[in-house]
């Protein structure tokens, strides 16, 4: 029954065309992340070259070497903001739309009168989505390994394979947590149109506000994927720094970092831990997903917009 | 008239606007209390430094480095984020709402032209966005006044007032952007989808890419300062770029956000480069600003009329 | 001597539909039945009347079990609709009023996925069946996105029959259509429930088809059934009475 479900909602998606659009912008995101990790090198290579020649000029000795050995996947790391900004309301969407017309159009009340539990019928809406975003972001490691490729001269070794691997299956977790929040506000509204702006208002809070709250961090400097370190020397961030570890779009880009090299380096066991918020949120949104999905009156007609 | 009060009022009542802008109002208070607490601190060194001065008998005073409107960078961004959702919001419903209840035949079969149709719903937009940005203006200026221990007065209060002016802009644009959007959409929620994608770009994917691109943000603390250049030096390095400055700011420049980011930061002295220029000398500087803020405006606006004279009734097949 | 060999017992059948003291309430309190007690036998067509607000789609969504009602107890086909829901919606078919499937699926394909539902073997085969008795198979390549309301209604109908249930719940299943989408659902019923045995229980405002298709009636006022007899009865029972349309004004108009 749970394999009825998942292919009935995969044909769905891609029948809606969403999949495709969602593929489309992932993979445009994926090049754009590419490019602009190229020309941001290119630049500051440039710059520094440039640097270098006016100040000999001026008798003065050569700059230190800014990027000093930057490593081969920083080309990516426009993807870990990416991921959170754009992925994470793609996310959204394809959650949203999974279970927007068994709300919206009535449909529940059709399927609901046949032998099939709430749970059943969730479950196999979440593995068709899970299946969904991972296809989609198979599809962008495809392009990311292109773009290393074509900007580097060379395929990637294993072990930065293995890097991007761990990257991507983090991203899916991150974009999965998402997608049950679009499914989540669903079940909570009554209107497509409610339920979508609701899950809209939740990805702004965890994605801006938090980290504010939690790190200083404001909204557009959290847009950029090398940021300025912030004095968090107050009292407010004493004690708001507690509730760090469970920031879950911060965790997220550390951990990204981490495993691109492109942040500061910890060790693994540092970078597991910050995965934990994510998996506790899965788990702790899953069951509410399922709980609403329970409780939830489908015996209603059509609500419209 | 009676269409803005319609507008207002229906738009008082929708819980998904009431909790955005609770979001909005709790987090922008969140950010500027953040900044005054540090600022009091500050203001307190300076004071002491001030009496010291004048105990040793000293005239000749530093100026105050602290900046009091630049702690409201944090709303002018949640503003520029949120609010330009809640703006979208707001438009979107005013077309769902009349198609949901199916009232728009009866608007129109009423002695009313669609520019006054257009006039009253932009009005009753108006109201809401006001309201809006005057709720985080207090709450912001409130919180410099009880926790930063320094009240907004003189010249700042009128900067202040061309940054509200410039707010409530910026949120009718996107008012006007989910409304055109919707109405031009078979299916309202589809039509919301598409507003909200052009936020997305508009908003954040291309004030990411000019800000990524921009050589100083390369490396954390400033490209140009890890070069040990000074600013004579960095001009050298940065004339060497022309080209790809001017693709850079092309695209900066094609995003509406960015103009009102730009002329409220200036107002704000959020960019300390503007700090001690005059009221005058900051509206000049800040022309090119105001000048698409304008065009934008004027094109959208003129959107929003087109939008009441084409659409029909009830659009073909819609639910 | 032991006696002659006793004929096996076999158990009566259980009616169609066992309504016992049913109650409901909404979560704001108001309660919108009231303790409804109703039996239908297998093989009726039940004509299910009351004024918009009574409470006629609420007992359907108890039948269907989309709700749990908050008092009495609902039988259908011998079962229990809230302790036994599997058992139940094996044995229902469901037209929802305004029903709606999904828009960019084909015909074809909305009827499979409800058929795997419904636990079907063979689902191809059972949709291509049910299209071709309903007269319906030029729509099965066609998506649902571009159907008419009276296109949709027979694709409705498909999907509550696919498996050949032993109950049909419809509600309102003449709402927005012609007069010949109403004449064709009439038939439709009519052999469904003599080709195959359909007991049929219909919420319906439409009482000049009440009165060529049911063999019985009940009437529910503000949450009380206050009447319910065959057609044959009611006819009997108000003779001055032209029409069943006369006859319902004149049960529905009494206060409760």
């Amino acid at each position: 029954m749970i394999a009825t479900v998942a292919r009935q909602q995969f044909v769905a998606l891609r029948r809606q065309q969403i999949f495709l659009a969602v593929l489309a912008i992932l993979l445009a995101m994926t090049s754009l992340a590419g490019f602009l990790g190229w020309m941001s090198h290119h630049t500051v290579v440039q710059a520094y070259d440039e640097a270098v020649r006016i100040l000999a000029a001026q008798g003065q000795p050569a700059p230190p070497d800014p990027l000093g050995l930057k490593p081969p996947l920083s080309l990516l790391s426009n993807l870990a903001v990416y991921i959170p900004l754009i992925g994470a309301l793609l996310a959204i969407v394809v959650g949203h739309l999974s279970l927007a017309d068994e709300q919206a159009e009535g449909i529940g009340r059709v399927i609901f009168t046949r032998p099939v539990s709430r749970t059943t019928f969730l479950f196999g809406k979440v593995v068709a989505v899970a299946a969904v975003l991972a296809a989609i972001l198979a599809a962008s490691l495809v392009t990311s390994v292109a773009s290393l490729v074509m900007v580097n001269g060379s395929v990637p070794s294993a072990a930065e394979l293995g890097r991007l691997g761990l990257f991507y299956g983090l991203s899916w977790l991150y974009l999965l947590l998402f997608a049950l929040i679009g499914m989540v506000t669903v079940l909570a509204t009554r209107r497509r149109s409610l339920g979508l702006l609701a899950a809209l208002g939740v990805w702004m809070v965890l994605t801006f506000a938090v980290p504010q709250f939690t790190s200083g961090l404001r909204p557009t400097a959290s847009l950029n994927p090398v940021t300025d370190p912030v004095s968090t020397s107050q009292p407010f961030f004493g004690a708001t720094a507690h509730a760090r570890s469970f920031s879950v779009s911060e965790q997220y880009k550390q951990a990204a970092a981490q495993i691109l090299e492109t942040g500061t380096a910890e060790p693994w066991s540092d970078t597991g831990r910050r995965v934990l918020p994510l998996l506790g949120a899965l788990v702790g949104v899953g069951l509410l997903t399922g709980g609403l999905a329970r409780r939830h009156d489908f015996s209603t007609g059509p609500s419209g917009d | 008239m009676a269409l803005a009060r319609h507008e207002y009022r229906a738009a008082a009542r929708s819980r998904v606007l009431v909790t955005l802008t609770a979001v909005l109002v709790l987090t922008t208070i969140a950010s500027v209390y953040i900044g005054a607490v540090d600022y009091r601190s500050r203001l307190a060194d300076y004071q002491a430094y001030l009496d010291a001065a004048r105990a040793g008998g000293i005239t000749q005073v530093a100026p105050s480095p602290l900046a009091l409107l630049s702690l409201l960078r944090g709303a002018v961004e949640y503003l520029e984020i949120i609010g330009a959702v809640i703006a979208i919001t707001l438009g979107y419903l005013s077309v769902s709402r009349e198609r949901t209840s199916r009232t728009l035949p009866l608007l129109r079969s009423r002695p009313v032209s669609p520019g006054e149709l257009a006039a009253g719903s932009a009005l009753g937009a108006l109201g809401i966005m006001t309201t809006l940005v005057t709720a985080v203006a207090v709450a912001a200026v409130v919180c410099l006044g009880v926790i930063g221990h320094d009240w907004v007065g003189g010249a700042e209060i009128v900067k202040l007032l061309l940054t509200f002016a410039a707010s409530i802009t910026y949120l009718m644009v996107f008012w006007a952007l989910g409304l055109l959007v919707t109405a031009r959409s078979r299916v309202a929620a589809t039509g919301l989808m598409v507003a909200l994608g052009l936020w997305l770009v508009i908003v954040l994917i291309l004030p990411q890419i000019g800000d990524t691109l921009d050589a100083d943000n390369q490396v954390p603390g400033g490209l140009f300062a890890a070069l040990n250049l000074d600013k004579p030096q960095e001009d050298l390095v940065v004339s060497h770029f022309g080209a790809y400055e001017t693709v850079r700011t092309d695209i900066e420049e094609a995003s509406f956000a960015k103009h009102y980011e730009r002329f409220a930061f200036a107002l704000t002295d959020v960019k300390e480069k503007y700090r001690g220029f005059s009221l005058g000398q900051l509206l000049d500087e800040k022309r090119n600003d105001i000048g698409w803020m304008v065009v934008y405006s004027l094109a959208l606006g003129y959107g929003v009329l087109w939008a009441f004279r084409r659409t029909a009734p009830l659009p073909e097949g819609a639910p | 001597m032991l006696g002659p060999v006793p004929p096996p017992v076999t158990p009566p059948i259980p009616p169609a539909i066992e309504l016992h003291g049913l109650r409901h309430a909404y979560r704001d309190g108001v309660e919108v039945l009231h303790g409804i007690d109703l039996t239908i036998e297998r093989g009726e067509i039940f004509g299910f009347l009351g004024h918009n607000g009574a409470g006629k789609t609420t007992a359907m969504n108890v039948l269907t079990t989309l709700l749990v009602p908050t008092g009495g107890s609902a039988r259908v086909a011998g079962y229990d609709a809230v302790t036994e829901r599997d058992e139940v919606t094996r044995r229902i078919g469901y037209l929802p009023a305004d029903v709606r499937l999904y828009g960019h699926l084909t015909a074809a394909e909305n009827l499979e996925f409800f058929a795997r539902l419904s636990g079907l073997r063979h689902p191809r085969a059972a949709v291509t069946e049910t299209l071709d008795y309903l007269d319906a198979g030029d729509l099965a390549d066609r998506r649902l996105s571009s159907f008419s309301t009276g296109m949709r209604q027979r694709i409705g109908i498909a999907q509550a029959v696919l498996h050949r249930p032993e109950v049909l719940f419809l509600d309102e299943p003449t709402a927005g259509l012609d007069p010949l989408g109403v004449r064709q659902l009439r038939r439709t019923i009519l052999s469904l429930n003599a080709d195959l045995g359909m007991t049929v229980f219909m919420n319906t405002h439409q009482l000049s088809e009440v009165a060529k298709v049911c063999t019985t009636i009940g009437v529910l006022n503000h949450g009380d059934l206050i009447y319910q007899d065959s057609i044959e009865a009611t006819t009997r029972r108000f003779p001055d009475e032209a029409s069943l349309e006369d006859i319902y004004v004149r049960m529905d108009a009494v206060p409760t």
